[in-house]
Formats: C-alpha cells, sequence, structure tokens
C-alpha cells in the first residue's frame, strides 16, 4: 500500500504552510522556472479564466461592424456593443480580425470557434473536442496549490462547459448562485481568517479512503484499451486532485486580506431570459471573486451562455439564435437591430463579470488586476456563422504581464494565437500552442509586458 | 500522526491481512488470458437503483450527478465516453460517505454489517474481510481480489484505530468502494472461450452485468451473480432461467423506464426553460409531471399490459395529474394523483407525440417549433438523424416575417436548396403538431391566423396529429429502430455492418410476435450477438491465451 505524495505535497512538507496569502507566491510557477516576476516573494497570486458567451458579435453584410473599434493600439474607442466594457476599457484588450482555419475540416456551427480557440484543432465532430482545452495546462501550472484547481460556472443554468482534458468529458459546471456558494463555502470550507484554526481529523480519515481506491490503480489500467485507459487516466487524476484538496486542507491557510465570507444566495431562478441569465452571472460572478480572494481557486471557466444560447429578452416568443439568423438587415441603420441589441445585453454579463473581479481590491489594485480572463465566442458573425473575425478579450492585468487598454487588429490571423498569449502570460511553459494550420508559435507581443 | 506514519500503518496491516486471509471470504483470482473489452460510466438511474438494492430503497441519494452525453441517439452509446470529472468525484465521493453513513446507522446497522465484532472498540478483521468481500460483490458486479479485499480491510483498520469505532473503520472500507471506479464505471471483461480455443467470451459476470441493467437498470442480484460463478449463465438453460425470471419481475418497469427515458431523450427535461410570460402554466411541478405521464403511459402499455408497441403513436388513452390536467384544459376528478384519461376525437391528441413531454421539449422557450419536432421524430423514433444545418447557407433570403402561421416563415427554408434538402424532410411532420403550442396546448390559431397542420409526407397527405399517430403506427421503420435502439442501448456499442443481418432478422422476429417490448428484451439478451466480443485498440495481447493474431485483432463469438 503507498500513500502517493505529489511535488506539491511534498514541497509543502518542506516549505510550511505558514505563509499569508498575500506573500506566497504560486509555488509551482516558482518551480517552473519562471520564478523572475515572483523572485520577490511578495507578488500577489495571479488567477486565471476564460469567459464564453454565445452568438459572436454583429457585423454587417457590408463589411461593417458593431463592434470592432477603428481605431488600433491603445485609445481605442468604445463601441457599441463593448459599451458594458467601458468601465473596465483600460484593462482588457480586444483581438478582431483572428479567424479559425479548418484545414479542411468542416465549420461545425457553434462548435468549431470555440473548440479551435480553447484545443488549438478544428474538431471533426460536434460535442468533441481532438486536443484538450489549454486552461487544464494553466489549471495543472497555477492550479495545484489552492482547494479547488478550478471552478466552472455556468449560469445560464445549462450544464454546459468547455474545459476538458480528454476532448470527450467536459467539467461538470455550477448552474447556479446557490450551488456555487454551498461548493466554495459550504463544507470543507476553511475561513483563512478564523482565529483559532485546528486540523480536521477526519480529513485523514477521507485519505486513507482514496488511497484504497487508489491502489488498485494498476490492476484497473491492466488490459485496457487505449480510450478506456484515457478515461481511466481521467478518473485518477480526479483522485490525486482530491488528495491535494485533502492535504491543503490539512494546512493551516494563509492569511487572505480580502477575504469575506459571503451570504448565502437564494434558490436559484430558473430561467434562459437574458436578465435571469445576467443576474445569475453577476451573483456568481461575485461568489466567485470572493472565492478567488479567499484562495480557494486559483482558474476558472465560465459559458455565459452557450453555442446556439437560447436565450431571449422575456416576453418575446423569439430566441436570439433566431434572431441572428432570420432578422433582416434593417436598410436604414446597415445592421440587425435585435440581432445587435440581444448582443449588447449578453455582453452586458461580461461588464458584470469584470466588474466584480474589479471590485475587490488587493494590494495596491484590484483583483482584476491580478487575474487574466480570456473572453471569447462561438462565432464572428452569427447570421452565416462565421469563423471569421471571432471576438476575442483579454482582461486584467496579469498581475502587471498584460499591456492592456488596446485593440489588436489582425485579420486572418489564428485564433490560437491568443489563446498562446494567455498561456504565456500566465506564465506557462509553452512555446506553441494548436495543430495544422492553426499551430502557433506567435503570442500576440503587443500586449505582453 | 503524519501522512506518512498513517501510510507506513496501512501498509503493515495491509501485507498481514494478505499473508493470513480469513477463511470464509473467498477472493477472486485474476483469470489469464482476460482483457476488458468495454468501460462505461453508469448512469444516474443505474446508480440509484443499484444503491437501492443493495443497502435499502429508503437510502437517500441527494447529490448531482455529472452530465451524461449523448451519441447515435443513446446516452447508453455516450457513456463509454465518459470518466469522472474533479468536481463529479468530490460529489461521488461525499455520495458515498453520506450512503456508507445511512447503511450504518442504527437501526440498521447489524442487519447491514451481518457479523458483531469481539469488541466494538476495536478492530475485527475477520469480520471486516466479511463486510467487504459481501458488499464488493455486489457493487463491483463481481468478486474482489484479494489486493481489494486487503486494501479496504486496512483502511477500516486505520480507521478504527484512530477513531476507537469498529463502524467507523467500516464506514470508511465502504466508502471507499461505493467511490470507487470498479463502482461507477461498468467494467466490461472478456475471457479465453474454453469452448472455442483461440476466442474469447465475455465473462459471467459481465453477462450477469448487461442482463441486469438491460432488464432492471440495475446491478446483477444475487442470483445473477451465482448463475455467473457457476458458469450457468453460459448455459442455454441458464441463460433461459434469469431471463425468464427477470423479464417475469415487476422490475422489468424500471428497465423499460430507463430504455425509454435514454431512447426519448428525457433527460433534456433537466435543462428546460420555457417563457414564464408566454407559457404561464409551466413550472418545474409540470415538467416532472410530464415526464412522469409518458414514462408511465409506456409502462402501462407495453409493460403492464404486454401490448403492441406502434399503438404508443395512436392511443387516446393517458394517465395524468393536476398540473397536467391545467395544461391539457381537462377536469381532474380524482383523489388521487394520477388517474387514468380518455381524450375525446375533439382534443386532436393521438398517443405519445401529442403529451406534453414531447411538444414541450422539442420546442423554443417561447414558441413551438416544427423544424424541431420534425427532426427529433426522424431521430428518435425513426433512427433518421439529421446532419447539422450547413455552415454556409445564404441566409440573406431567409428573412422573418413575423404575422401570419410558422408555415409561411418556414417557406423560405422549403425554397432555399442549400436548406431544404433537410427541411423539406423535418417541417411537415413538425406542421401536423401546429395545433398543439410551445407547451403543448391546444390552439388552432396562431397570430390571428388559422393554422393549416396538413402534409404530404412520402407521398400521403396526412392531416394533423392524429394522421401523423398513424403514419408513424404504420411505418416500419419505427419498430426496426426501436430494436436497434434496444440492442444498442444493451451491448452498449453503435452500429457495425455486421449487425445488419442480425437486426433485420431481429426487427422480423419483433413483428411477427405482436410487437411487444419483453419478448423483445429477451430474443436480444439470449442471442450470440448480444454477449460479442469486440476487443478495443490498444488492449495489450494477453499473455497467456492461445490466441491466435487474428482472433486477438478481431471480433470473437
Amino acid at each position: 500500500m503507498t500513500q502517493r505524495f505529489n511535488r506539491r505535497s511534498l514541497l509543502r512538507g518542506l516549505l510550511g504552510g505558514s505563509a499569508v496569502c498575500l506573500g506566497l507566491p504560486a509555488l509551482d510557477i516558482f518551480m517552473d522556472g519562471n520564478g523572475k516576476a515572483y523572485a520577490d516573494g511578495a507578488k500577489l497570486p495571479v488567477r486565471f479564466g476564460t469567459y464564453f458567451w454565445g452568438l459572436g458579435l454583429t457585423d454587417t453584410p457590408t463589411g461593417g461592424t458593431r463592434w470592432v473599434p477603428t481605431k488600433h493600439g491603445h485609445g481605442f474607442e468604445i463601441t457599441p456593443e463593448l459599451q458594458s466594457l467601458a468601465a473596465v476599457k483600460e484593462k482588457v484588450s480586444v483581438f478582431s480580425g483572428f479567424r479559425v482555419i479548418g484545414d479542411g475540416k468542416p465549420n461545425i456551427v457553434h462548435w468549431s470557434g470555440h473548440a479551435s480557440i480553447l484545443s488549438g484543432t478544428a474538431p471533426v465532430l460536434t460535442g468533441s473536442f481532438d486536443a484538450p482545452s489549454f486552461d487544464t495546462r494553466i489549471a495543472d501550472a497555477i492550479g495545484g496549490s489552492t482547494r479547488f484547481k478550478s471552478l466552472d460556472l455556468s449560469p445560464s443554468g445549462k450544464v454546459v462547459n468547455y474545459s476538458t482534458r480528454t476532448g470527450k468529458a467536459f467539467a461538470t459546471p455550477e448552474t447556479t448562485p446557490l450551488a456555487l456558494y454551498t461548493r466554495l463555502f459550504g463544507e470543507g470550507f476553511q475561513d483563512p481568517n478564523a482565529p483559532n484554526w485546528k486540523p480536521d481529523p477526519n480529513i485523514m480519515l477521507r485519505q486513507s479512503v482514496l488511497s484504497a481506491i487508489g491502489d488498485q490503480r494498476l490492476a484497473l489500467m491492466a488490459d485496457v484499451g487505449r480510450a478506456d485507459q484515457t478515461k481511466l487516466d481521467q478518473y485518477f487524476t480526479s483522485l490525486r486532485e482530491m488528495e491535494n484538496q485533502l492535504s491543503i486542507q490539512q494546512q493551516q491557510p494563509e492569511k487572505c486580506e480580502s477575504c469575506v465570507i459571503p451570504k448565502r444566495p437564494d434558490e436559484p431562478k430558473r430561467s434562459a431570459s437574458v436578465d435571469v441569465v445576467n443576474a445569475n452571472n453577476k451573483a456568481m460572478a461575485r461568489l466567485l471573486a470572493m472565492g478567488l480572494a479567499c484562495n480557494q481557486t486559483r482558474v476558472f471557466n465560465s459559458v455565459h451562455t452557450p453555442g446556439s444560447s437560447e436565450t431571449y429578452i422575456a416576453g418575446d416568443s423569439k430566441i436570439y439564435h433566431q434572431y441572428t439568423h432570420d432578422e433582416p438587415t434593417d436598410a436604414k441603420l446597415g445592421y440587425q437591430p435585435m440581432s445587435s441589441k440581444l448582443a449588447g445585453m449578453v455582453m452586458q454579463g461580461l461588464g458584470d463579470f469584470l466588474g466584480e473581479l474589479d471590485a475587490i481590491k488587493e494590494g495596491d489594485g484590484t483583483l482584476l488586476d491580478n487575474s487574466l480572463v480570456l473572453a471569447f465566442s462561438d462565432t464572428g458573425y452569427a447570421k452565416i456563422h462565421s469563423l471569421e473575425n471571432i471576438p476575442m478579450i483579454l482582461a486584467g492585468g496579469a498581475g502587471g504581464k498584460h499591456k492592456s487598454g488596446q485593440h489588436i487588429a489582425a485579420k486572418g490571423e489564428s485564433v490560437t494565437r491568443v489563446s498562446l498569449t494567455a498561456q504565456q502570460l500566465m506564465g506557462v511553459p509553452v512555446g506553441e500552442f494548436g495543430s495544422g494550420a492553426m499551430k502557433t508559435s506567435r503570442p500576440v507581443s503587443e500586449v505582453m509586458a | 500522526m503524519s501522512l506518512a506514519a498513517l501510510a507506513v500503518v496501512a501498509c503493515t496491516t495491509a501485507l498481514k491481512n494478505s499473508t493470513t486471509p480469513a477463511g470464509h471470504a473467498a477472493a477472486a483470482a485474476p483469470t489469464p488470458g482476460a482483457f476488458k473489452t468495454a468501460i462505461r460510466r453508469v448512469t444516474e438511474s443505474q446508480y440509484r437503483h443499484s444503491i437501492s438494492d443493495i443497502f435499502g430503497s429508503d437510502i437517500k441519494i441527494n447529490a448531482r450527478f455529472e452530465p451524461e452525453r449523448r451519441e447515435d441517439g443513446l446516452l447508453a452509446i455516450g457513456s463509454r465516453q465518459l470518466s469522472i470529472t474533479t468536481s463529479g468525484l468530490e460529489q461521488y465521493f461525499a455520495l458515498a460517505s453520506s450512503i456508507a453513513d445511512q447503511a450504518l446507522a442504527e437501526p440498521r446497522r447489524a442487519q447491514t454489517v451481518g457479523c458483531a465484532p469481539a469488541d466494538p472498540k476495536k478492530a475485527d478483521a475477520a469480520c471486516t474481510r466479511k463486510f467487504v468481500a459481501r458488499y464488493g460483490e455486489q457493487l463491483f458486479r463481481r468478486p474482489l481480489t484479494e489486493a481489494e479485499i486487503a486494501a479496504r480491510v486496512a483502511t477500516a483498520e486505520t480507521g478504527t484505530a484512530q477513531s476507537g469505532d469498529f463502524y467507523e473503520g467500516l464506514q470508511l472500507a465502504l466508502t471507499s468502494m461505493v467511490a470507487a471506479p470498479e463502482f461507477l464505471f461498468r467494467i466490461e471483461t472478456a475471457e479465453p472461450d474454453p469452448a472455442a480455443p483461440g476466442q474469447f467470451r465475455l465473462d459471467g459476470y459481465t453477462k450477469a452485468t448487461r442482463l441486469a441493467f438491460l432488464i432492471w437498470d440495475s446491478g446483477p442480484d444475487a442470483e445473477l451473480l451465482a448463475a455467473a460463478r457457476s458458469g450457468a449463465i453460459h448455459t442455454d438453460a441458464g441463460l433461459k432461467q434469469q431471463l425468464d425470471r427477470l423479464t417475469a419481475s415487476a422490475r422489468l418497469e424500471d428497465g423499460a423506464k430507463a430504455f425509454f427515458t435514454d431512447m426519448l431523450q428525457l433527460d433534456q427535461f433537466e435543462s428546460l426553460n420555457k417563457d414564464p410570460l408566454t407559457y404561464p402554466k409551466f413550472s418545474q411541478a409540470v415538467a416532472d409531471s410530464a415526464r412522469e405521464e409518458t414514462l408511465k403511459t409506456i409502462v402501462h402499455h407495453l409493460v403492464t399490459e404486454r401490448g403492441d408497441y406502434r399503438d404508443i403513436f395512436t392511443t387516446n388513452e393517458t394517465i395524468i395529474n393536476r398540473p397536467l390536467a391545467a395544461v391539457y384544459q381537462v377536469p381532474f376528478n380524482s383523489n388521487g394523483e394520477w388517474t387514468r384519461h380518455t381524450f375525446p376525437e375533439s382534443s386532436e391528441r393521438s398517443g405519445i407525440l401529442t403529451q406534453v413531454t414531447f411538444l414541450s421539449l422539442f420546442s423554443h422557450p417561447g414558441r413551438s417549433s416544427p423544424t424541431k419536432r420534425g427532426v427529433k421524430l426522424h431521430e428518435i423514433f425513426m433512427c433518421q438523424p439529421t446532419p447539422d444545418p450547413p455552415a454556409d447557407v445564404d441566409f440573406s433570403k431567409v428573412q422573418a416575417i413575423e404575422n401570419g402561421t410558422v408555415r409561411e416563415r418556414l417557406i423560405d427554408h422549403m425554397i432555399n436548396e442549400g436548406c431544404a434538402t433537410c427541411h423539406r424532410v423535418s417541417d411537415p411532420a413538425g406542421l401536423t403538431l401546429e395545433h398543439f403550442d410551445g407547451l403543448g396546448q391546444l390552439r388552432t390559431l396562431e397570430n390571428g391566423a388559422k393554422i393549416d397542420v396538413a402534409a404530404l409526407i412520402e407521398g400521403k397527405q396526412l392531416a394533423g396529429a392524429q394522421g401523423l399517430g398513424r403514419m408513424m403506427h404504420d411505418n416500419p421503420r419505427v419498430p426496426s429502430c426501436l430494436v436497434r435502439n434496444a440492442y444498442y442501448y444493451g451491448v452498449g456499442r453503435a452500429v457495425d455492418d455486421r449487425d445488419e443481418d442480425y437486426l433485420v432478422a431481429q426487427t422480423r422476429a419483433f413483428a411477427a410476435d405482436g410487437y411487444k417490448l419483453p419478448q423483445l428484451f429477451t430474443r436480444l439478451a439470449s442471442s450470440s450477438e448480444f454477449y460479442k466480443v469486440v476487443k478495443p485498440a490498444g488492449v495489450r495481447p494477453p499473455a497467456s491465451a492461445a490466441a491466435t493474431p487474428s482472433a486477438a485483432s478481431g471480433d470473437a463469438r
């Protein structure tokens, strides 16, 4: 019988768990050779998240757009569909013109776009990615020292998330504020600022339960096919993460200045209408922000509305998805007015989400300054399922590494360049990302400090 | 105590136990040459039924299960792709612990454990072994190996040593089995076939498990496990005996419900949204009731009455409760929760396609959708999936008309060649259901215009939902699709050209028999195809099997 130790638990054993939240560098980053930026030992942890919304933003048949700023670089103007970002404009970079290059693979509608951004590979089938989503790499690099390696949210209430290690099994998201609250602050939560911390003796017992399961790993993995092996690997990865969680809970938590335990939210309201989704999104963003401030996780993935989103304006019998396809372009305005209105409402979700991260003070700045969020959609101009000009936004300072406040226009460039940029800003030791025509080793250096 | 010290204690105990196994709990030895043919995650209902069978139906199971995945029309096929994510394992672990707590709580403790420790404050290896071997076999659907038993005995001893409570130790051992991959996944195993050298067969426990999940939606019971242990399940007589027993049981209802929940995609109720302003009568209670109505109708008709499958498309009989009566706009005159109801001709209702389930699931939040309904009708009942819409359709011609009925709006799709290929198939069937709105309520007008429910389908002129129901009743693709789905559901695998002749023969037998579901299950599960071994890619050749290269790379029957 073996008690598995990973590098992290050994390190914790060596280094102790006594440092404060605000003073401890992320150990994995430290050990991954990116210690330079963190060498002073006084840096705040940097968090990473993805934020997805469905149905893109509005272009016009004549080549115009409702969202791409005309000015490039710093000082870009806020366009109608980016209105919700006005308050955090200097903390975001907007990427336009980037596209999915399918290498002859079909455009799987409402799927190829985000699958390519996250996995670097245009998928062959709907519902699957052909490579892991890159947020899992970042979670492997920075998520090991917190209770949750990552947290996944879906405020529309749909059980949808695009984070995956296998390309087949996707993360199970929390779908209501109450569920997220319970996961973060319910059983197993240890208040980092509680005065009389004592280790919970039950944790060690739970560890022995996990050991008994883990002991059978080799026997179970013998004589299985490749596909089954992947599934079992995922199970045992989850088991190791749980073991890691438990060993973290045995350490006295680091004090976290900004951590204030929030109130339990009410029972959820269930509806796909955009006002309800946005309200859930905002409530969940607030809880998540506190979860980050309380050092419960450093990585998150949120899906505001899924790829072929069924969100709608309450009382209107037609859903946003239908408007994007069959609403005529208004001759006078030059765009689809209802689609564009709905796009703005959906983007309010992103503005609210970033606003919640920006509302928490940390050190000299805010939680958003110590985070990096990659926000993106499944499509460019939704009317034609375009894989060109897919809107992508990097938000947050990434602990000073992100030169934000810019508009980067790069017509025809692969979306994977932005994905690679996000990984490098987070200090993941990765030189290239993607496959086929989307393989790239060129991050968008303009936004990297 | 540090982690390292705990590990040392546990190691010592495991070693001690593995050298002195207690007599009565026989451990399984691995079969030489065996390999794992498939691993499928158990579904939520399989999990619930298994726990209820093993520990009692009053055990509370309160957790969020991992989402399932539909492939080739079925979750049963998609389950082969699924694993357990970190957040999922947290849930399964907490649930396992809660189940173990309940199973070992007073007053059922003595009954659950079945033996008593010499001293309830101390470890008792013999009683623990017996307990672990007994519940391990039920949970893992096969006897445990010595290593599997020893690991749990060690866990129990650690727990007892720390807590000073024998039962605390058992609780941990049980938790580790309920949260284990051997329970959470169905691990199917093949072994060298003694009757056909060089070939493989599914082992007895795998066969027993397939039967139990197909017919009862649960793990194998003691009799099935005994038939696997003795090898009786490998004989025609032994197999028949088990099949007769399983299909004669009232628990066939659970199996039928689980199968139709999967086939009819009733899991989609989990995320069904309706706009409360448009459909004020919709609520979670209506959604839950609708799902129950459909399942009750099917079980009553196909299991209780042993009826003809095709009649579920034409029957005007249903079973409703109070929330549904409001949606159907009929009086509810019963003291019970549910009551049988016969729709009059004027209601236009005809079988399960006109129940709230089908009508509301395959609509938008605020309006009906003939396209969605038509697509799902073909996909679910005729095994004719519609391809994804082409990405490069010129939508500039598709412009919304916001007055009149949906029929006029869909004409755009019909005249646009890129769209028409599929919409000409899906939309006519959907249009016949247009007298039912997005919740399933009867109506005759849309935007003040009279709704036309006539359609031309495969050269036949149909009128409305009742015409559609009769068309479905008489369409030979409908029963053949059911046979196909039942087979795939049971074996957890999709089509293979080699299955075609088999499925044709099974469909013929289904028809000859009057389209009866229990007989279908029995015929499928008594055929050798149902137990066909498919060797997965990448499995190492079994070291001690006398397998020829051709047998190892292909099928063995």
